[in-house]
């Protein structure tokens, strides 16, 4: 024991650790903030040690070149004892980090946390939670498979629209003009050396500013902040009711982030490791690219956005949202923090986290891209609308088909929703207005009047004219039933 | 209280996390193949042929390739001529590779065997010998193609809707898809084959193709126009043509002919 001890003051009496150590454990915390609601950005540092350990294990096995990547993933997945549970414990950590850095960042807004003399822990985090993202992202070409591909090349086509230096930008984003070794060489670098040094250094400045500062107090309706006297109100309502980080509140922290790690355990054994998908190739076009679920909502949103939105909304709303969040502790750095008195605040949060979930959810539900089989595979178009169908109608169906309609417009329930399903769009359009849509498109659809003969217009129309319910009649031109025409 | 909202919001962060995938566990199967080095039937023919054939290779919009008949009157060369370089004249698209498509030669081989293995039966090699040949050297003749139209098919097809005199279907199926239909049938859509499609006697290759000579002879340079046609140069009744009876052939065209200037562009 005294050995122990002397060892112990040896160094203690060179490092000079130990007392700061031990003010920190001991830190006052408001005894109301010792509560479940804070243990959210303990739970990112979790995951974030969680995956440099299996980050550093992957990184053992993983081969960064063009050639091997790919190879490599599936030797983890299938020749590797555990191979395939650390990939999916690495891949599954990522899906809960962003997960967890963004209820977090929802969590310290509602609080009112970022006001003063927290503005800083704010930014750091808004920069964190950029990081996390790029992580993320970077994470996804490691796996150098089709969807990495194909996000590299969305990525691409989004950054080449930024006028006068978009071309030198992508050039620099994949190493060259086109994706190769060397576009894998950047991200492994990125993913590996810069992005979590500078997550490790920022991390360390927010964990640092907020042992210093003191953890947030739960906000009151009435307590208003005012820089003149925050500081000395906040000592005194640690003094008064108050307890130690150590044991008080750390405990919380204990089992949430144990929690969470179990969850990423559950989840990685169930649902196994992501990818690889198919290889990375660009001659390979049979493929579905989809984007991980964090920038799904992304995916939702351009496609519902008319073309001539795209670039703008690309290039300028990332940027506005960011300032936004960057800005908001200096817009709002005093006044009320309890969310019964921030009604805006509520709102903007609400909106936002709704929109997200809906988004999300029809990037998720709905294959926005064109679904690129259904013109040839799947089901064909169901009998109830071939069996009674005439030879010029029958054919119809085959321009349908042969003519990629399917791949946008489901019918019987297969095939591709861009467009609205037509199982019954004879009951809302009339011939005419058939006839018009197919040659001239419209809204995002292409018009077909250079592409099809007159003879496939007339079948394609006439099968459309068929597709409604048996109980309910197609829909009549009523300036046709008027004049007999 | 505080617990049960963690919880939720523990239970919204797995949720959130699980949007993200779909995949089931990986360590049990097979690295993905390319694509182009999947050579099963059953994969193949549903990414590339059943919505157009049916997925059983029958009731689809096109031709049921599931019939003996067919099976039995397309050799091996045509069946991968014909995925291969698609039907001029129709909208069978080409899926060979040289033509354009995704389809390997490995893989329109395994398409042929797997629809020979699995739609060609045994029993109707008895008649082959006196089945009317795939192409013919034939000249066919109009005139009695329509007496023979009159007499066998329009009991069938003289309704209102079954014309396959129409102008529009005839724009859409080329001369040699019509005699492939005349002699293997369409047996998903009730119409006959070619050894019971005339009354008391199988149709010859020389009635089929009068048969197919007399249909070529209905189509119109401008068929199925939207509206009432509008005169463009000379031309033929279009719109008459597609009248309940059809009167005589108006305008003989040979075979190739129709067939080269109804090619639908890919
Ligand atoms: C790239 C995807 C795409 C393709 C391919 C496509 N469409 Fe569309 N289609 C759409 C979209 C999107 C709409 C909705 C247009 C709008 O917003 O006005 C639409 C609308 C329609 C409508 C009107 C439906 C209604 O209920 O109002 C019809 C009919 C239609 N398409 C037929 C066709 C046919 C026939 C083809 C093939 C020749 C085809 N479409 C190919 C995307 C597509
Ligand atoms: C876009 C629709 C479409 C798709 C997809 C399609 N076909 Fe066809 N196919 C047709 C049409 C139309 C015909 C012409 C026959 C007819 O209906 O008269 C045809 C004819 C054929 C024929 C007969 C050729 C002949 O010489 O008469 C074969 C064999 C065939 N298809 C095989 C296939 C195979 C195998 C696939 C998948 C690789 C396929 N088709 C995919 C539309 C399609
Ligand atoms: C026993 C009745 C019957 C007879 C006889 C018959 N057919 Fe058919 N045929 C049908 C039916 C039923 C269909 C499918 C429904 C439709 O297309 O009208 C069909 C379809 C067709 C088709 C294909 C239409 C498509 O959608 O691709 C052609 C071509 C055809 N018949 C031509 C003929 C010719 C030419 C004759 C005379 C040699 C004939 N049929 C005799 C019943 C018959």
């Amino acid at each position: 024991m005294s050995r122990m001890k002397r060892v112990y003051s040896w160094l203690d009496h060179r490092l000079q650790l130990g007392k700061p150590l031990l003010e920190m454990a001991e830190h006052p915390i408001p005894n109301r903030t010792a509560s479940w609601w804070y243990v959210f950005g303990s739970a990112a540092f979790t995951l974030l040690m969680l995956q440099i350990v299996t980050g550093i294990l992957l990184a053992l096995v993983y081969v960064p070149s063009a050639g091997e990547a790919w190879n490599s993933l599936n030797f983890l997945n299938h020749q590797l004892t555990l191979g395939w549970f650390l990939r999916a414990m690495h891949g599954w950590g990522s899906n809960f980090m962003v997960a967890v850095v963004l209820i977090h960042m929802a969590q310290v807004f509602l609080f009112g946390a970022y006001k003063y003399p927290r503005e800083l822990t704010w930014t750091l985090g808004v920069f964190l939670l950029l990081m996390t993202l790029g992580m993320a992202f970077t994470g996804q070409v490691m796996r150098f498979d089709q969807d990495a591909y194909w996000g590299l090349g969305i990525g691409a086509s989004i950054l080449s629209r930024v006028p006068v230096v978009g071309g030198s930008l992508v050039h620099m984003m994949l190493g060259g003009p086109i994706i190769a070794g060397a576009t894998l060489s950047r991200f492994f670098t990125l993913h590996v050396f810069v992005i979590p040094g500078l997550m490790l250094a920022f991390t360390f400045l927010h964990v640092w500013m907020v042992l210093k500062l003191g953890i947030n107090e739960w906000p009151m309706p009435g307590r208003v902040v005012r820089r003149s006297t925050y500081m000395a109100e906040y000592h005194e309502l640690t003094e008064k009711d108050g307890r130690s980080f150590v044991p008080g509140g750390v405990w919380k922290d204990a089992v949430f982030s144990a929690a969470i790690i179990a969850a990423v355990a559950v989840c990685a054994v169930v649902f196994g490791p992501f990818g690889p998908g198919g290889q990375p190739d660009p001659t390979i076009i049979q493929t579905v690219p989809k984007p991980d679920f964090f920038f799904l909502w992304l995916y939702a949103v351009l496609s519902y956005l008319p073309p001539n939105l795209e670039t703008p909304f690309l290039l300028i709303a990332p940027v506005l949202g960011i300032a936004a969040l960057l800005g908001l502790p200096f817009y709002a750095s005093e006044g009320e923090k309890s969310w019964h008195r921030r009604p805006i605040a509520i709102l903007a949060l609400t909106t936002i986290a709704v929109s997200w979930g809906v988004l999300t959810h029809l990037g998720t539900y709905t294959p926005w891209s064109p679904h690129m089989d259904a013109w040839s595979g799947g089901p064909a178009i169901p009998a109830r609308f071939l069996r009674t169908a005439s030879p010029v109608e029958r054919e119809g169906a085959v321009v349908f088909q042969a003519k990629q309609c399917r791949n946008c417009h489901s019918i019987g329930g297969y095939g591709g929703q861009r467009g609205p399903a037509l199982d019954d769009v004879a009951t809302r359009l009339t011939g005419d207005q058939l006839i018009r849509q197919v040659l001239q498109g419209g809204g995002n659809m292409p018009a077909y009047g250079k592409n099809l003969s007159p003879a496939e217009v007339t079948a394609l129309v006439s099968f459309l004219q068929t597709l409604h319910p048996a109980n309910e009649p197609s829909a009549a031109d009523a300036a046709q039933s008027v004049t007999g025409h | 209280m505080r617990n049960f909202l963690a919880a939720a919001a523990l239970a919204a962060g797995c949720l959130l996390s699980g949007c993200g995938s779909h995949r089931l566990r990986m360590n049990s199967e097979q690295p993905v193949t390319r694509p182009d080095q999947m050579v099963s039937f059953e994969s193949l023919y549903g990414k590339n042929c059943s919505a157009c054939h049916g997925s059983s290779g029958q009731g689809g919009p096109a031709l049921d390739l599931n019939n003996p008949v067919l099976q039995q009157l397309l050799d091996d060369s045509s069946l991968r001529r014909a995925i291969q370089d698609g039907v001029a004249g129709t909208l069978m698209p080409a899926f060979g590779e040289s033509a354009g498509g995704m389809l390997t030669d490995a893989q329109v081989d395994a398409l042929v065997k797997g629809m020979r293995a699995r739609w060609a039966t045994a029993g109707t090699m008895r008649t082959a010998a006196q089945m009317p040949p795939e192409t013919t050297t034939l000249i066919g003749n109009a005139s009695h193609g329509e007496q023979l139209y009159q007499m066998d098919c329009r009991s069938c097809h003289g309704g209102a809707r079954q014309q396959v005199t129409d102008p529009t279907y005839l724009a859409l199926v080329s001369d040699p898809a019509l005699r492939t239909i005349l002699i293997a049938g369409r047996p998903d859509l009730g119409h006959p084959d070619w050894q019971t499609v005339a009354q008391g006697h199988a149709a010859s290759d020389q009635d089929v193709t009068d048969v197919v000579a007399y249909l070529a002879s209905l189509r119109s340079m401008t068929p199925g126009q939207p509206y009432a046609a509008q005169p463009q140069g000379e031309q033929p009744t279009a719109t008459e043509a597609a009248a309940n009876q059809p009167t005589t052939a108006k305008r003989k065209q040979s075979t190739g002919q129709a067939t080269e200037s109804f090619k639908t562009e890919k």
